[in-house]
């Protein structure tokens, strides 16, 4: 099936008909005109599977939700533009956030040395990239705390009806400006520690990633708790604060028992602790494993999404909106 | 001015109203209440990392620092956001609509403010307390050694002080809030007295900070915030006791004239300008 | 060919409601009480290529369920529906690259970007090429007289104009069916007329089939050919405009208030009630013309107020299950069964 074909025909396609070639089993398009009568429905509903099934093996759909993805990012840059004063504002008083608790590991580790195996300059690197990854998360899917709120206003429709997949669209469609300031910070406190070459930028943006990406599905999950249970903001409110508090404190004092949480349901472990093993010890072959992890965390974020996406479908909810 | 019966008669009144309209939303603590628990939580097991087997650092054993960590939380968590609703009345122009009552403007927001933070800070004490007998043991010796009547009073002294922290706080921050006044984007005075806050006494005692920080802190405010109710609570003595509440009721008179210097100036503005 | 075919389109909430009195949380997630709302039961229709039809029917009637289901938003519970050929609730996504819509309060544009971004971020959903892009967006820009509009920011707009940019956004892609969800609510009377200018063109010129609810029936009796009025879900009318203005929709309500007292009685017609000095008519349109009352009210003493309002929406429905009842003595059950039903 040759994608490109039927998409030009279809841009290229008298206004308002598809083209009957269009229409064939590749196409995207509906049935067309005098060339309904050849598509039986068993063979609409056969494209309609292959077509649905979202694969992104297809370079002209890769390219199409690249050239989204980028046309999304753009609208948000001028966006968040819009917003310059208040996010000076915002950047100063997360540095100045961040000071405080600088602040006070100098202090504390100026009097003990280590805490739970970190260093000053460990606990530097953790806030450093924690701070980088939950920014980058919420610049790229600015969305990704809120879907609970849209869904409960009714604001999911808008992406529903549009031909791009309703998760990837609503979180792209909007960025939060305060998080490019916690992308900035982070940056910048890695310039500061010492040992910073150009190796170990490289690194540290490797490991950003995944870790947004798991920052990203990790909240994009509770949120979609709001297709089952109503208002999920308290849940998805809750797993943020822990999620960020216990990955900015030393994975060696929270003990044995709670280890499995921080690989589970509370992802510090990837976003942080297992980050800073492979920073100090600057072992890129883990890299690769914890992009994996990153995948397997969105892939469930997106299953849970669907599930939700297919109860909103049915229209059955507590205070249902009609 | 109205008689002190008629006045505090009406300060009662507003926290009670204030305390019942709070207490109705008690869902509303519980995110207050999960964050408390949290953060006390996360730091005693990192106290209990940071001592690793020492016995003391600064003074303080890890029993002490935990119970510090959970007594001096009380007064940040629980008194440490008036700015936010006393920011929103001066905002909107609430506050200039308010200067024609006839009634003490600072006085009655602050039996409103504190009063209607008790149930909150009632809840996370109690909180605290449970915490702290899980996570550490025993209450502090120097609390409630020697008899009960001793340690009652000792316990008095302590929500005494918490009180005055609270006092301290309102004052304080109703001064920061007013500077809208004169300051739009006043938000990030408040971002930095809180951030100091947090680390002279309510993160740390003031025993860790370096020599010469922690006698400059002793001329600011701060301590007495958190720092002496959460010091007198592990180390109740009554020397100290008396120096830090001395220090406590000072820093009071000069929030209050603060506070209502800065109303007065403000309220000339608003008179001049028209809000 | 049909574009779009309505099959017994049912839809049956199963709400949860909140139960009252003591415990009732608790007692909500042991044993919930569940209530079964029947907002769309059995709505049967099909729509041919280039007409324009008008979705009526009172709030709370199903329209706005019913389009759900014929754009996929809503699986139905009950029957079928097939848009352009394919099943909504299936092949939603498919749907979407050739249906285009504008609901009510909904957006597609950015609250704080000019017109403009928003058109080439659809352009990007849509994967229209950007040179046909730039000369659609022209061409719409053009036709639409968006040309100030396109480069303010959304949130400095007007909502007709804002409107006229929406509608505009939504046919970007060429959609073959155009689904208003209550387009024109909200706006004054001049921009009223703008949209209906413009809906009608586009269907003249790019046939573009257009779907269109609302509540408001004298909105939409200019450009409408056709009317399904929905009623408790059920379909009441389908007929042609024609027809249905013949029914129904002659009657105008026509207020008048005096300085002092005035004769109040006009030739052939009797104010249905009065006082001294004001008056309410109830004006049939065909049979008594509605500029000539004015002219004689206007002349009989000085005017303080004067009001003409529509014939609302539920009279007219209760008008013609009145009339059908006369015309099919007895045999129309369907309608005798909606009457009896009353709410859900």
């Amino acid at each position: 099936m040759d994608e490109r074909i039927s998409i030009d025909e279809r841009r290229s396609a008298d206004p308002g008909r598809a083209s009957a070639a269009g229409a064939s089993a590749a196409g995207n398009t509906a049935g067309g005109a005098s060339a309904a009568a050849g598509i039986t429905a068993a063979g609409i509903t056969a494209a309609g599977i292959t077509a649905a099934g979202v694969s992104s093996r297809r370079p002209g759909r890769l390219k199409a939700y690249a050239r989204f993805l980028a046309a999304a990012f753009a609208a948000n840059a001028k966006s968040a533009l819009e917003y310059r004063v208040n996010f000076l504002v915002q950047f100063f008083g997360m540095v100045l956030n961040n000071a405080a608790f600088a602040a006070f590991w100098a202090v504390l580790i100026g009097r003990t040395g280590s805490v739970g195996g970190y260093g000053f300059s460990d606990v530097m690197f953790i806030w450093a990239l924690v701070s980088s990854s939950f920014g980058l998360a919420h610049v790229l899917a600015g969305n990704v705390r809120s879907i609970g709120r849209i869904v409960m206003e009714g604001g999911l429709d808008v992406y529903l009806l549009q031909p791009k997949d309703a998760f990837v669209n609503l979180l792209a469609s909007r960025t939060v400006v305060s998080a490019w300031g916690d992308l900035a910070y982070g940056f910048i406190v890695l310039a500061l520690l010492p040992g910073t070459d150009f190796g170990r930028v490289l690194l540290f943006c490797a490991l950003m990633a995944p870790g947004a990406v798991i920052f990203a599905a990790t909240f994009a999950a509770a949120e979609s708790l709001t297709f089952f249970l109503g208002n999920a903001q308290a849940v998805s409110s809750a797993l943020a604060e822990f999620m960020l508090s216990f990955s900015l404190y030393p994975e060696g004092v929270f003990g044995k028992n709670l280890r499995w949480l921080f690989y589970s349901l509370i992802p510090s472990g990837f976003v942080a602790f297992v980050p800073l093993r492979i920073y100090r010890a600057v072992d890129w072959a883990l890299v690769p494993a914890l992009w994996g992890v990153a995948a397997l965390y969105a892939a469930l974020a997106k299953t849970l999404f669907n599930a939700g996406l297919r109860r909103y479908e049915s229209g059955n909810r507590m205070d249902a909106r009609v | 001015m109205r008689s002190l019966s008629s006045r505090l008669r009406c300060s009662y009144l507003a926290a009670l109203t204030a305390l019942r309209e709070r207490a109705a939303y008690a869902g509303n603590f519980g995110a207050s209440m999960l964050t408390y628990g949290l953060f006390v939580f996360i730091f005693s097991r990192v106290w209990a990392g940071a001592y690793a087997g020492d016995a003391l650092i600064a003074g303080y054993s890890l029993d002490m620092a935990v119970w510090y960590f959970i007594v001096a939380e009380i007064s940040a968590f629980g008194f440490g956001r008036f700015f936010w609703g006393l920011s929103r009345d001066v905002k909107s122009g609430q506050v200039a609509y308010l200067l024609a009552r006839p009634y003490d403007f600072v006085g009655y927001h602050y039996a409103e403010r504190l009063g209607g933070s008790l149930a909150e800070v009632g809840f996370i004490a109690l909180e605290g307390l449970v915490a702290g007998l899980i996570l550490v043991g025993p209450l502090p010796a120097a609390l409630v050694g020697g008899g009960a009547a001793a340690g009652i009073g000792r316990a008095a002294v302590v929500v005494f002080s918490l009180f005055l922290a609270g006092t301290l706080q309102f004052y304080l921050q109703f001064a920061l809030a007013l500077s809208a006044f004169w300051l739009e984007e006043n938000d990030a005075l408040y971002w930095i007295y809180q951030k100091f806050a947090l680390v002279v006494g309510t993160l740390i005692p003031i025993e860790f900070l370096p020599e010469a920080a922690a006698r400059l802190s002793l001329w600011t405010p701060f301590p007495y915030l958190s720092y002496a109710p959460a010091r007198l609570f592990v180390a109740f003595s009554w020397d100290e006791a008396a120096r830090l509440i001395g220090g406590q009721l000072a820093w009071i008179a000069v929030g209050m004239a603060l506070a209502r210097g800065t109303f007065a100036l403000g309220s000339r503005r608003v008179a001049l300008n028209g809000g | 060919m049909a574009v779009i075919e309505a099959d017994q389109l049912t839809k049956t909430f199963s709400l949860r409601t909140r139960p009252e009195g003591r415990f009732a949380a608790l007692r909500g997630m042991i044993r919930p009480n569940i209530r079964a709302v029947e907002a769309v039961r059995g709505v049967s229709f099909q729509v041919e290529e280039g007409e324009v039809v008008a979705f009526l029917g009172p709030n709370g009637a199903g329209k706005s369920t019913t389009i759900k289901m014929l754009t996929g938003i809503l699986a139905p519970s009950g029957g079928g529906a097939r848009v352009l050929g394919l099943d909504p609730s299936r092949e939603r996504r498919r749907l979407a690259w050739s249906i285009g819509s504008v609901f009510g309060q909904k957006s597609q544009l950015w609250f704080h970007l000019p017109p403009s971004d928003s058109f080439k971020l659809l352009g990007a959903i849509y994967e229209i090429e950007p040179k046909e892009l730039a000369r659609r967006t022209a061409a719409l820009s053009e036709r639409f007289a968006l040309a100030e509009l396109m480069d303010a920011p959304v949130r400095k707009l007007s909502l007709g104009q804002r409107i006229r940019c929406e509608i505009a956004a939504s046919l970007l892609h060429k959609p073959r069916v155009l689904f208003l969800d209550e387009p024109t609510i909200g706006l004054d009377v001049v921009a009223r007329k703008e949209i209906r200018a413009l809906i009608a063109e586009l269907n003249k010129e790019d046939g573009v089939t257009v779907f269109i609810t609302s509540h408001d029936m004298g909105d939409i009796e200019k450009i409408c050919k056709r009317a399904i009025i929905i009623h408790h879900g059920r379909v009441v009318i389908d007929e042609s405009m024609k027809a249905l203005k013949h029914r129904a929709l002659s009657k105008k309500y026509l207020g008048v208030r005096y300085a002092g007292p005035v004769d109040l009685e006009l030739p052939g017609l009797s104010p249905s009630k009065r006082t001294e000095r004001s008056a309410r008519y109830e004006l049939d349109t065909a049979k008594h013309s509605l500029a000539e009352a004015v002219r004689a009210l206007a002349s009989r003493g000085e005017l303080e107020d004067i009001t003409v309002e529509d014939e609302p929406l539920e009279d007219v429905i209760a008008a013609i299950y009145a009339s059908k009842s006369e015309d099919e003595a007895g045999a129309f059950g369907a309608s005798r069964r909606v009457r009896g039903a009353g709410d859900a």
